[in-house]
């Protein structure tokens, strides 16, 4: 058994079919590739050949996926059978610093936890808190208000057999001035860390300083390049900046940016990393071309330094 | 008829199913790009499918709500001076379906959710001068049903919400100068006639819309439909399909993409199997004056289906 087990992050747009039978016949309506990414069957068997035999889900997914299969566990049945196990589910914490949204942050938290029991996955990437535009800057109060609610979310989801892993997007309200006192504000028996290399590259931290500083807390990984590191604040801080107006990507596959991700593995195996480690795509053009470079950077750059 | 006075709908660009290269949709250039290739297909005039869900999560570049607009362009009216530069004149209307909120058991959040968004988007319509703003009084039976498998126990007492959700924006829509339009596609509760008891509930000005291949599915002929219901048509969507729902489509949670025999449902105009040129040339002969909106929905292409649009638009006579 690999040390390291790969996943993807689902970034597919609505997959609006479970499976195609008359693919042929599909096809030959209008002779376009739409056949090729319409089907949850094709997408999985797509993974399970490029050896991500993981997948995390979407929250914003659930809504198409449910009544599709009509259940999380007949999901996971399905993805199984194609060779793939369903590890988690991402969750956004809205407002989880707001004191007065505290209940309400509480319970959607625990939703989510139930909903990733039923999928039968273990793990709860989540990201504390809104957009810092709208939101920001966050007191120290505020601060502390959401440890309490990453704590309390936490416990509950560590009694479910879930870790929840703090990730922070480059943009939110916790930011650069405040990302390492949500951590260290929370409880280590229940609060992991999801390291996102792109996003806290871009949010300014030295991923491998990060990783060297917080290890022992890390539950798992979205890995993913960028060439747009350090971003002032006037940009992180800015009105919805993830989506460029101007086609901008903040994101690459491993190996079309420039973070050192060969010395990230360096460090994985000096402190022995196991787990899962989960690829994102978002800003791709085409999610199945991304998803095979990765697979070929990570068997011929990554993969040799530790696996 | 003068095939210049026909919009284009938006919804020809797939917002929501994966396909590649979709990720540009949600950038504002892509969208500043698309204007000038409308025009040169030949449309002035736009609708737009109004969508609450990029006013979550940041993806303001797609320009299908009250705040998108606002993040992007300040306003509504800048929006709009934005468009004419780019040859396009008019927003011709907006619509809005409630498919969002439908997404737990609690109908409370459903009507509630829906009745805000709906109101947002009514104002929405307003400042962009539309004509008209056309809404499905109802989400997916089939996703309705999903989340109440007593739905038809809960008809009566869904129906009766509707009505008065209808009404509250029917008085809006009044005071905006904007038409209040139903929607009927093939997937509604109230699809087909069965519409009918439901404007009839509601005060005169709210209209129909008359969507060609929602009407076709449903088993009604569009024709008829037309003829019969003249004096309240409040749109008309030129949409076509070869699609037969032999087997109650209609009724599955996803029923655009039928589970059992994946096809695309909406054709191109002018790719399908249904008479859009007798139907045009009905409107005409009963002259209606009207919006008319082509929608290459679920197009596999957007920029052939403006040229397939457009080349069917030509063989109408003028």
């Amino acid at each position: 058994m690999p040390n390291i087990r790969y996943a993807n992050m689902s970034h597919w747009k609505t997959i609006p079919y479970r499976a195609i039978d008359n693919f042929r016949d599909f096809y030959y309506e209008d002779k376009t590739n739409t056949a090729y990414y319409s089907d949850w069957d094709t997408i999985l068997k797509y993974q399970s050949a490029l050896g991500f035999d993981g997948i995390e889900i979407a929250p914003w997914d659930l809504a198409d996926i449910l009544p599709l299969f009509g259940s999380p566990e007949n999901f996971s049945a399905f993805a199984k059978d194609r060779g793939v196990e369903v590890i988690g589910m991402f969750h956004g914490a809205h407002a989880s610093h707001a004191a007065d949204h505290y209940d309400e942050a509480i319970r959607s938290g625990r939703e989510a936890v139930d909903t990733i029991v039923k999928f039968g996955g273990s793990y709860m990437n989540t990201c504390p808190t809104q957009n810092y535009c709208g939101a920001g800057p966050l007191s120290r109060e505020e601060v502390q208000q959401c440890a309490k609610v990453m704590n309390e979310i936490g416990q509950y989801a560590t009694d479910h057999g879930v870790k929840i892993g703090l990730h922070n997007e480059f943009f939110c309200a916790i930011n650069l001035p405040n990302h390492r006192e949500l951590i260290e504000s929370t409880d280590p028996r229940y609060v992991h860390y999801c390291l996102d290399t792109a996003q806290i590259a871009i949010l300014g931290e030295d991923i491998l300083t990060f990783y060297e500083d917080y290890h022992d807390r890390i539950s798992t990984f979205h890995l993913k390049d960028t060439a747009s590191a350090n971003q002032p604040d006037s940009v992180r801080y800015s009105r919805d900046p993830e989506i460029t107006d101007d086609g901008t990507r903040w994101f690459w596959e491993p190996g079309l940016g420039e973070l050192d991700l060969q010395g990230l593995y360096r460090l994985l195996k000096k402190h022995e990393f196991k787990g899962w480690m989960s690829i994102e795509y978002d800003g791709s053009p085409d999610m199945l071309a991304s998803m095979a470079l990765t697979r070929y950077h990570l068997d011929k750059e990554l993969r040799p330094i530790y696996d | 008829m003068n095939s210049d006075r026909i919009a284009i709908s938006l919804d020809l660009i797939n917002r929501h199913n994966q396909e590649p290269n979709r990720n540009r949709f949600e950038s504002k250039y892509f969208w500043e790009e698309l204007y000038p290739l409308l025009r040169a297909s030949g449309f002035r005039s736009i609708e737009i499918p109004y969508e609450p869900v990029w006013q979550f999560g940041g993806r303001s570049g797609v320009p299908m709500n009250r705040y998108s607009i606002q993040t992007k362009y300040e306003s509504a009216a800048k929006y709009r001076a934005m468009l004419a530069e780019r040859g396009i004149d008019t927003v011709t209307g907006v619509t809005f379906d409630p498919n969002l909120f439908m997404r737990n058991a609690n109908l409370d959040f459903f009507f509630g959710a829906s009745g805000h968004f709906a109101g947002e988007a009514l104002s929405h319509a307003a400042d962009l001068g539309a004509d008209y703003f056309a809404i499905s009084p109802s989400p997916y039976y089939g996703r309705a049903a999903h989340y109440h498998p007593d739905l038809e126990a809960k008809r009566a007492s869904f129906t009766e919400r509707a009505t008065e959700l209808l009404r509250g924006l029917a008085d809006k829509a009044a005071a905006a100068g904007v038409t209040l339009v139903l929607r009927n596609e093939y997937w509604s509760l109230f699809r087909g006639e069965q519409i009918l008891p439901l404007i009839d509930a509601l005060p005169d000005g709210v209209k129909l819309d008359v969507d060609t291949a929602s009407l076709t599915i449903a088993g009604i002929a569009p024709a008829a439909f037309i003829s019969a219901q003249q004096g309240r048509i409040g749109c008309v969507h030129l949409t076509d399909t070869d699609f037969v729902d032999a087997g109650e489509t209609w009724k599955s949670p996803n029923p655009e993409f039928p589970a059992h025999r994946a096809t695309q449902v909406f054709r191109d105009p002018g790719t399908g199997s249904v008479d859009l040129p007798a139907i045009v040339g009905l409107l005409d002969r009963l002259g209606y004056q009207g919006p008319i909106i082509c929608s290459a929905r679920q197009t596999r292409d957007p920029f052939r289906a403006l040229l397939r649009t457009r080349a069917f638009l030509n063989q109408l006579p003028n």
